[in-house]
């Protein structure tokens, strides 16, 4: 198995790590905070659906929207730490694990889409 | 055809048709026909797995329906109104009394009658016996099955609450607490505003009747509490959270839902803490700025016509079985 395939494969799973972590926020509870609620909702729903493609094959289309989707995530994360995201906060590292779990996987989600890039750049200027 | 298979095959395809591109209509991003409508079928299959996903998550979360069916006639429903300083005179908000009624009418015009009324606090501004007749007055107008209110600071300027428990306090206990079942519900209403010298404060009593309280109930007995200011933190700096909260939040940790309804802050806001979500309700007469904007949370003047849309109604419903109430904020009409 080439180390291209075993990235794509990681980055599938931290895709549904991470959609499975906003669903379960969702069904057990965020769904009835407005706005927020709904956005782990698709959160979750874009994350299967970007990890099930991701496994078929992996077009530059589909790393985008994967590399926004866990950028968005994480943005939403630090925002609701901050300055609150749509009248919503939290502290630290509630709710737990959820809240450590979701950064990790998304956090390695974005160095794995970053390796190819960067490897390019490299290669480029070798 | 195996993942690694339809991937190398793809690239294959992507290597020829590189190696043809001169061959082929090249959009403006250098880009030939063919591999757009690769990317547009990648997208778009995104769009639908995301959509069905959407869809499936909320199947799982509420499998029986969405939302509560408005006909249900099992369901429970109240409405929550908070903060409206009957008496109020400022540029913030010139006719305090006629935005009351203007969510007394907004109530009475649902299409569910609501099980009950509950005013979060600071139903006057100055605690005067006029004040307090005015609003008993008005909320009589309720068309509902119950009216409930709890204090907020505001209602006890000179005399530690007497003037709203004589207007109020019927079937309460202590300085103004209560609870009561309804269609499955456990609700408790707290006192915080009474000993506050910065943050609210419950007291030792108060704590020992929510233990004693919630002591004979199941843990998946859904828990609603009422109170004035947050039990939560939302900005200590400004008196915004109840020094002694932790000590009732722990009582109700064993519960799989509980819901805290506050008012005080004039802003709706929401949080979750493990099994527990706070909703702070916006008020019917003035809104106060968001946490930390400015030196203190001063009335704060809209631009003409701009006032309504900060001030609303709260309205929630709750079926048997679904386990979270369904929490509504609405506008001013």
């Amino acid at each position: 198995m080439s180390a291209a395939t075993i990235t794509r494969f990681a980055l599938a799973l931290c895709l549904a790590v991470s959609g499975y972590v906003h669903a379960e926020l969702y069904v057990n509870g965020y769904r009835v905070i407005p706005v927020i609620g709904e956005s782990f909702r698709w959160q979750a729903g874009a994350s299967f659906a970007l990890a099930l493609l991701v496994l078929l094959a992996d077009p530059p289309v589909l790393r985008f929207a994967a590399a926004g989707l866990m950028a968005g995530a994480l943005g939403g994360f630090a925002l609701s730490r901050t300055t609150g995201l749509f009248g919503f906060t939290e502290h630290g590292w509630q709710p737990a694990p959820q809240a450590l779990v979701s950064v990790v996987v998304e956090v390695v989600a974005l160095a794995l889409l970053a390796l190819p890039v960067l490897f390019a750049a490299h290669g480029r200027r070798a | 055809m195996s993942a690694t298979e339809e991937n190398s095959a793809t690239e294959k395809d992507s290597a020829t048709e590189n190696s043809s591109a001169d061959e082929q209509d090249l959009g403006p991003e250098g880009m030939t026909r063919r591999q757009l409508l690769r990317h547009t079928a990648w997208f778009g299959s995104a769009v639908v797995l995301t959509v069905v996903g959407g869809e499936v998550i909320s199947h799982v979360a509420t499998p029986d329906a969405v939302a509560v069916p408005p006909e249900d006639p099992n369901a429970l429903r109240f409405a929550q109104i908070s903060d409206s300083h009957l008496g109020f005179k400022g540029a913030a908000n010139t006719a305090v009394e006629d935005s009351f009624a203007a969510a007394i009418r907004q109530i009475n015009a649902l299409p569910q009658r609501p099980d009950f009324v509950v005013h979060t606090g600071d139903l006057t501004h100055l605690s005067t016996p006029a004040q307090f007749d005015q609003v008993k007055q008005m909320m009589g107008e309720l068309r509902t099955g119950k009216v409930l209110t709890v204090p907020g600071e505001h209602d006890s300027v000179d005399d530690t609450g007497q003037k709203y428990r004589q207007a109020f306090g019927a079937g309460s206990r202590g300085d103004g607490w209560y609870s009561f079942d309804l269609r499955g519900v456990h609700f408790i209403a707290l006192v915080n505003t009474l000993s506050l010298e910065k943050l609210g404060h419950l007291g030792a009593d108060q704590i020992e009747f929510v233990r004693t309280d919630v002591a004979g109930l199941s843990s998946d007995t859904p828990i609603v509490v009422f109170s004035h200011i947050p039990l939560f933190a939302m900005y200590p700096a400004w008196g915004w959270g109840t020094d002694d909260a932790a000590a009732v939040l722990n009582l109700l940790r064993r519960f799989a839902s509980v819901t805290c309804l506050n008012g005080h802050v004039h802003q709706l806001f929401t949080k979750t803490e493990g099994n527990v979500t706070f909703h702070s309700a916006t008020t019917t007469a003035y809104p106060l700025p968001p946490p930390g904007q400015g030196t203190a949370p001063a009335p704060v003047t809209l631009p003409a016509g701009k006032l309504k849309d900060a001030l609303g109604i709260r309205e929630v419903t709750y079926r048997k079985g679904s386990g979270l109430l369904a929490v509504k904020d609405v506008r001013l009409a």
